[in-house]
């Protein structure tokens, strides 16, 4: 038995579809691919696979990652990834086998490229908001959570930032906390610039790499 | 492949994933290698129409053909339409993202009665002329098929062509034809005229309707050379006939979300309310083989890790179980499980209980229609209440607690005594659990008893029946919660207005098609959904076209009349109908295909069950 990551990219079409979905996806890629894949044992046994830190629905993902256990250790990562790419719709695409380096838990941060603007707005104006918005002290948005509206400030889980205004668009660079405590979706800055601008843009969103909390890259 | 237009209001609605195509196994051409481009429409979501077999089969045996490129496209829901309309987006089909009205064909396939507007609504959407005569090119064919083509009349002026029947060999000829007019520079007109005549094609515009004074019927008169009478197309041989290795396989979950394998077509039964039961006779089988090796390749190619046996009673396949032994010897080593859906109350055997390991503990469902036995005999369902008991406690002793029992009311000749036999089925049902001896401790039992109210369709021996009006339809739901005294039933029913509008449309007339495209101008859609359904707007828009729907819905037709689908053919006569609507009122029942030839007509097509060997000619 061997823990292998599989790491993908999930983007096109397969950027609309949610975590649940991406699963389904997956566990059927599994069993299409005849991979000797590690089942679990309970009433209704399935390939098994968890992810580290899922995906939101509309984000593109560049370097994604799940984890399976092989039940034949001699199966070489290229095989693995040529098969799973013959049973994958074209908006996923593996490109990496490894061994797990870290555990999946040590993820806590997270970097996302995000590109904002509409046709109306400039991106100088654009860039100069978000400018703004991430120097305050605190931004507080309100988080729709299970128990009902909280008020959170997303402040202190913005780890670093930068900024470039390009032709119709800005581009924010951001390094996010991210994992089971502390996590901050890259769509609460676009919630937070509306509160605070007034004003709701187009947003392209891509997560780039995850890190531990020593911003080693997560691997 | 979405456009940049589409990205950018996906994240703006529920489950986007509908709406961006690129699955696994989806076809993709290059259009410029393709003569003839058909949109293949199902006027319902995405979810409930990825899960229809017939486009399945359909879309994977057009693609075959070089020449041509099938896309799929489904309708929008209406957060979607909202945003598309909008932002003035057009309909567009999955596969290239093109917009619905460059394709040459335009194909619906119509399941069920309440789509009509979602299909006149998706064109809407895609800027092409809801009216037949409106779209004079030769382009932008609107086809239609499926059960609901079996009366055409209430959307004819829409549809340049019906399919009548199944669509595996007429589509393929018509497409071939249309190909070789446009070659040859011919007119919508002349490609239609020739259309005609191929056997199972229905083209609308090429007959008049006469009416009586009473708004019934007189006559069909055909024109420029088209049959009199329209014959169904059939596939003779369903081992030789088409079926995909291949299925699309969805990136969001779907309704049905697995493998489909169907076993045969027909049924052997005639119920008298079924629709299915008459227009797809004869029956005719797959062999054992041949299922096997389709499923087979369908597991591989999908990945799917469940296969599902379809068929209109899966427990009436004659080698039903030498096939479950068959695919057990592969599906556990594969890791696929056989589900087996459409199981009659006397088809429930431990022999077959014992082959689907699958079949979750979750729920039961049995289908007994009406509550007691001359009831049963009416609609001629031969099912017997010692039956039922016997199959729920063999359900019970196998550790089920829950059974769903499916009935219907507002059938013909029943009376309020007859529907409060219902509750009383319910009851004897919650009786024989406690009479279990071997019942799982400790724990209560559940029956769900669902009423639907009766629609009468064409093609049946009801056909000339009326509908209970709705308030005597509220009256029977009425009845029955009161006659329920238990607390172990949850009783639950069918919407009698929905039921009243599917009555109206299942037997109308061409006077309807006014009504359709009024709704259509004022933006009906999803009328089979309750978050946009309403019968007072339906009320509204008949009023002011002049229409009774009580005269579609509940008016008894006499034997004589002149019905709109007369001049369409589906094999069964029209005496063995009258004969069997006859039997109904006298409580007889028939027996099924496999027990003695009935002379339905069917054998004429020289396949299937009519010619099987029976065990009384032995």
């Amino acid at each position: 038995m061997k823990n292998v990551r599989v790491w993908f990219k999930k983007d096109y079409e397969c950027r609309y579809i949610s975590h649940l979905d991406l699963n389904r996806c997956m566990l059927r890629a599994l069993h299409k691919s005849k991979l000797p894949i590690w089942h679990t044992e309970g009433f209704n046994p399935h390939p098994f696979a968890t992810f580290p830190l899922p995906l939101s629905l509309g984000f593109r993902g560049l370097n994604e990652c799940m984890d399976i256990r092989l039940e034949d250790e001699n199966y070489s990562f290229e095989e693995i990834i040529s098969k799973l790419n013959e049973c994958l719709p074209r908006g996923i695409c593996v490109f990496g086998v490894t061994e797990p380096v870290m555990k999946a838990g040590k993820v806590a941060y997270a970097d996302f490229t995000i590109r904002l603007g509409d046709e109306a707005t400039s991106s100088r104006i654009v860039c100069e908001q978000l400018n703004k918005l991430l120097s305050f002290d605190k931004i507080e948005i309100e988080k729709h959570t299970k128990k009902g509206i909280k008020t959170a400030d997303i402040k202190p889980g913005i780890k670093s930032w930068s900024l470039e205004e390009k032709f119709d668009f800005a581009e924010l660079n951001v390094i996010l906390a991210a994992g089971s405590s502390d996590n901050v979706n890259p769509n609460l800055i676009i919630t937070a610039l509306e509160k605070y601008f007034g004003k709701a843009y187009d947003a392209d969103i891509t997560r780039n790499e995850l890190y531990d909390s020593e911003m080693n890259l997560f691997r | 492949m979405v456009s940049k237009e589409v990205e950018k209001l996906l994240l703006k609605v529920q489950k986007p994933g509908r709406y961006v195509g690129g699955e696994l196994n989806e076809v993709i051409k290059d259009k410029k290698d393709v003569d003839v481009r058909f949109a293949f429409c199902f006027p319902d979501t995405y979810e409930v129409g990825m899960s229809h077999l017939g486009m399945k089969i359909l879309y994977s045996q057009f693609n075959e053909v070089p020449y041509i490129w099938c896309e799929r496209v489904f309708a929008p829901w209406i957060d979607m339409e909202e945003e598309m309309r909008r932002h003035n987006i057009p309909l567009y089909a999955l596969e290239s993202g093109d917009p619905v009205s460059d394709f040459d064909f335009i194909g619906f396939t119509l399941q069920y009665e309440l789509s009509y507007t979602n299909m006149l609504n998706m064109l809407k959407l895609s800027n092409v002329p809801i009216k037949s005569c409106d779209r004079r090119e030769l382009r932008q064919i609107v086809a239609a098929g499926g059960p609901c083509a079996c009366n055409p009349e209430p959307i004819a002026d829409f549809v340049d062509l019906f399919f009548i029947g199944e669509g595996e060999e007429v589509d393929l000829e018509v497409i071939e034809l249309f190909r070789k007019c446009r070659e040859q520079n011919k007119t919508k007109e002349e490609f239609l005229t020739l259309c005609a005549r191929i056997e199972g094609v229905y083209v609308p515009s090429l007959y008049d309707v006469e009416y009586n004074d009473d708004g019934t019927i007189s006559g069909y008169t055909p024109k420029n050379g088209a049959p009199a009478v329209i014959h169904k197309r059939l596939i003779k041989d369903m081992n030789t006939s088409y079926y995909p290795d291949n299925f699309v396989v969805p990136l969001v979950e779907i309704v049905h979300d697995r493998a489909v394998q169907e076993i045969f077509r027909g049924c052997i039964r005639g119920c008298r309310f079924c629709q299915a039961g008459f227009i797809y006779r004869p029956v005719r089988e797959k062999s054992p083989d041949v299922i096997n090796a389709q499923c087979k390749a369908l597991c591989e190619n999908t990945g799917y890790d469940e296969v599902s046996l379809s068929s209109l009673s899966s427990s009436d396949y004659s080698q039903i179980v030498p096939l479950l032994d068959k695919l057990n010897e592969w599906s556990k080593d594969e890791r696929a499980s056989i589900s087996l859906p459409s199981l009659r109350v006397d088809g429930f055997t431990d022999d077959i209980m014992n082959k689907i390991k699958t079949v979750r503990k979750s729920g039961l469902t049995f289908a007994p229609e009406a509550g007691n036995q001359r009831m049963r005999d009416v609609i001629n369902k031969n099912v017997r209440e010692d039956e039922l008991l016997q199959t729920c406690a063999t359900a019970f002793e196998g550790g089920w607690t829950t059974v769903k029992l499916y009935f219907m009311i507002g059938l013909p000749t029943e009376t309020l005594d007859d529907v409060a036999d219902i509750a009383n089925l319910g009851q004897a049902v919650v009786d024989t659990y406690y009479k279990c001896p071997n019942k799982p401790k400790g724990k209560s039992v559940r029956v769900t008893v669902s009423a639907s109210s009766f629609v009468p369709k064409p093609f049946t021996p009801f056909q000339w029946e009326p509908q209970d009006t709705i308030p005597r339809l509220h009256e029977k739901q009425q009845h029955i919660k009161e006659s329920i005294k238990t607390r172990k039933i949850q009783f639950n029913y069918h919407d009698a207005d929905t039921s009243y509008l599917e009555a109206v449309f299942a037997r109308g007339d061409r006077k309807l098609c006014r009504a359709m495209e009024l709704a259509c101008e004022r933006g009906f859609h999803f009328d089979g959904w309750n978050d946009c359904f309403s019968l007072d707007k339906w009320l509204e828009i008949f009023d002011e076209c002049g229409i009774d729907p009580a005269f579609y819905a509940n008016r008894r037709r006499s034997f004589d009349e002149v019905l709109p689908w007369d001049h369409i053919d589906y094999g069964v006569t029209k005496d063995y109908l009258i004969k069997e609507c006859k039997k109904a009122y006298e409580n007889t029942t028939t027996p099924h295909c496999r027990l003695k030839c009935n002379n339905c007509g069917a054998a004429r097509y020289g396949e299937g069950v009519c010619f099987e060997k029976r065990k009384s000619m032995v």
